[in-house]
């Protein structure tokens, strides 16, 4: 039966990206599933050594491309959703992009990054294989809440879930306890650098509150909004011992440090050792859109997707420190980015320094001109056609869909 | 001049930009060279902390938080009615509004008391769609913009509604009401940042506590605001 179905999933991706349809990372494993909603069963059966799960609301795209690296490395083939087509379709649809005309699926593992509300039922769907199933829980943000519910409820289902091998962050509270809770032999990875401690908690927190009694945490040092050496008080609650806390990493920003240290601790959970992981990642070229650079015009162009307070905080710190002289903002209220950008409001826009030209694009830009406003920012041009702003080397943090318009624009590609 | 902002729980009831208000009311006083204060009200606070502010903003909480912040509110009854009823400004926007009425359900049907300042309650939307999306709404201050986000209905009884939707679902997605006005106090379930993209409404808030604490007619000095009109006519235009 799945061989029909791969058979045809892969006819509509063809005829989906002849005909310039678009959508091909969704659409064959969206028909696929209505014919046989338990489909990725039987699919996930066929992978040689193991299926690898990331979660999380920032930094899927970048763990997963990292893992695919280094198992590749290895000599392993791997399926991956690297267009980000993370929700049950799209890991389906991976599968049937990998598979041969006739139905054979040849790969050692399947990598894939999760949608934080998609994870119970992709983990029920594979569940029942024999390979080794890895989960990696990186972090739970306020994100588009529009779409996805608030962060308890995300945390609330994810506490439901039966896991048998678990790689958490255990600098996030919330990540913290919920693996804690699931199972004994979490391996937790963290940072342990003072030097990185903020001087002082951002606004945009969401679980600043012990997990376990509700009094509110206290931290030795904070690496950025909830993310830290935390403790509570009250119930002696606190940050689980580190397996791993540090690495070479190939990228910078701080939340880059996290998604190496979420790798590099899965990778040696899959028994790959420490000298392999290092020389996979010694080159490692980051994923689309995420710190992606490319030379437009002679300018250096680089691109940070910023698509939520937490991340964007962190953007705009990393490119302060690589002293961005020229920054444009996209910001965009399609289904992808979320309706609503009262966000905005929660990013610490007063941190950008005096010198820096700012643009603002996109179809929410007067918002994003108003937000920098208050910001203290006087000089704001708002611009409908982003080349304007490619004078001078130029970083971009556009939401999901902004950059996806803005590499498409600047490139002539969307996605990959 | 002087004004203190109180923010009622920033770190309870902060979803969804809430901030932005503060942010507003603070530079648009600071732009008029009027001192100004915000600061927070948490339950650590004493009732002074609480009366001594000029303009009380509260923000959206999910419904662990906001059952947290009720319980602290009910043991300041007392003093906050008497302030609300004295005419002391308030700005409630998203879930906080509930807290103002006789009671509100949360989204699992728990019926928890409310302060009954406000003559409304709040049914639960266990098992009906959350209301979601742009909303458009006609005032006696001027038509206003927001976005809402909301599974709880609200239904008026003797107070008087804020506004008429436009575009939207306002208090219950049925009667066209949206958010309530009493006395100089305004709730809507536009939640987050409402006021920088409603100059007018901020400038209401921060004239009625000046006449409050001043007791004589104020009249702002004129900023100008043609970005806030502009994305604020983004939202007219789209809707």
């Amino acid at each position: 039966m799945e061989r029909i179905l791969i058979f045809f999933g892969k006819l509509i991706s063809v005829v989906s990206s002849a005909t310039n349809l678009g959508a091909g990372a969704t659409w064959p494993g969206e028909i696929a599933l209505r014919l046989d909603p338990d489909i990725l069963t039987p699919l996930s059966q066929k992978v040689r050594k193991g299926i690898i799960l990331v979660a999380g609301t920032n930094g899927k795209t970048t763990t997963t491309l990292m893992l695919k690296t280094i198992l590749e490395r290895q000599g392993d083939s791997v399926i991956h959703n690297g267009s980000g087509a993370n929700l049950l379709n799209g890991i389906v649809s991976s599968f049937i992009q990998h598979a041969s005309w006739t139905g054979t699926i040849e790969a050692d593992w399947g990598v894939f990054e999760v949608d934080e509300n998609s994870l119970p039922i992709v983990i029920k769907s594979i569940k029942s294989i024999k390979l080794k199933v890895v989960i990696v829980l990186l972090n739970l943000f306020r994100d588009q809440l529009d779409r996805y519910g608030e962060v308890d409820v995300i945390a609330e289902k994810w506490r439901k879930l039966k896991f048998d091998c678990l790689i958490a962050n255990a600098d996030d509270p919330l990540i913290a306890e919920i693996a804690r809770k699931a199972i004994k032999n979490v391996t937790f990875f963290g940072l342990d650098d003072p030097s990185q401690y903020m001087e002082k908690m951002e606004h945009a927190t969401d679980s600043t509150f012990c997990p376990r009694c509700g009094t509110r945490l206290t931290y030795k040092g904070i690496y950025y909004s909830h993310i830290g050496d935390w403790s509570c008080p009250k119930c002696k609650n606190k940050r689980p011992a580190l397996d791993i806390s540090t690495w070479d990493y190939p990228l910078p920003g701080l939340y880059n440090r996290y998604n190496t240290l979420a790798a590099v601790a899965t990778a040696k959970t899959v028994g790959i050792a420490d000298q392999n992981i290092k020389q996979a990642l010694q080159n490692f070229s980051p994923a689309f859109g995420r710190q992606e650079e490319f030379t437009v015009d002679g300018k250096k162009v680089k691109i940070f997707l910023s698509k939520n307070p937490a991340g964007f905080n962190e953007s705009l710190r990393t490119v302060i420190q690589l002293d961005a002289k020229q920054i444009l903002f996209v910001l965009n209220d399609r289904i992808p980015d979320g309706r609503d950008v009262s966000w905005i409001w929660d990013v610490d826009f007063e941190m950008l320094p005096e010198n820096i030209n700012i643009f603002v694009s996109g179809d929410r830009a007067y918002d994003a001109a108003l937000r920098l406003k208050y910001a203290g920012i006087r000089d704001i041009r708002v611009i409908n056609d982003i080349r304007e702003a490619v004078q001078n080397d130029l970083y971009i943090l556009p939401t999901y869909s902004a950059m996806l318009d803005v590499r498409k624009i600047l490139t002539g590609k969307k996605i990959l | 001049m002087k004004i203190i902002i109180g923010w009622l729980y920033p770190d309870l009831m902060s979803t969804y930009g809430d901030r932005g208000n503060i942010i507003c009311l603070t530079k648009r006083c600071q732009w008029r060279d009027i001192d100004v204060q915000a600061k927070n009200l948490t339950p650590e606070s004493s009732n002074k902390d609480f009366t001594d502010c000029d303009i009380i903003i509260g923000g959206g909480a999910q419904d662990r938080q906001q059952g947290i912040v009720i319980a602290d509110l009910l043991k300041r009854k007392k003093e906050l009615a008497a302030m609300l009823e004295d005419g002391k400004v308030g700005l409630f926007v998203c879930g906080s509004p509930q807290l103002l009425g006789h009671y509100y359900e949360t989204a699992d049907q728990k019926k928890l008391p409310g302060l009954g300042i406000f003559d409304m309650a709040t049914h639960s939307g266990f098992g009906k769609p959350r209301l979601i999306g742009n909303l458009v709404a006609k005032t006696d201050l001027g038509v206003i913009v927001g976005f809402e986000n909301h599974s709880g209905r609200t239904y008026l009884g003797n107070v008087k509604p804020f506004g008429k939707v436009l575009t939207g679902f306002g208090n219950n997605g049925q009667d066209k009401t949206e958010g309530a006005w009493y006395k100089n106090c305004l709730a809507t379930y536009s939640h987050g940042p409402l006021l920088p993209k409603n100059p007018h409404i901020a400038d209401w808030l921060i004239t009625k506590a000046l006449e409050q604490k001043y007791h004589h007619s104020i009249t702002l000095e004129k900023l100008d605001d043609s970005l806030e009109w502009q994305a604020h006519q983004f939202i007219v235009n789209n809707r």
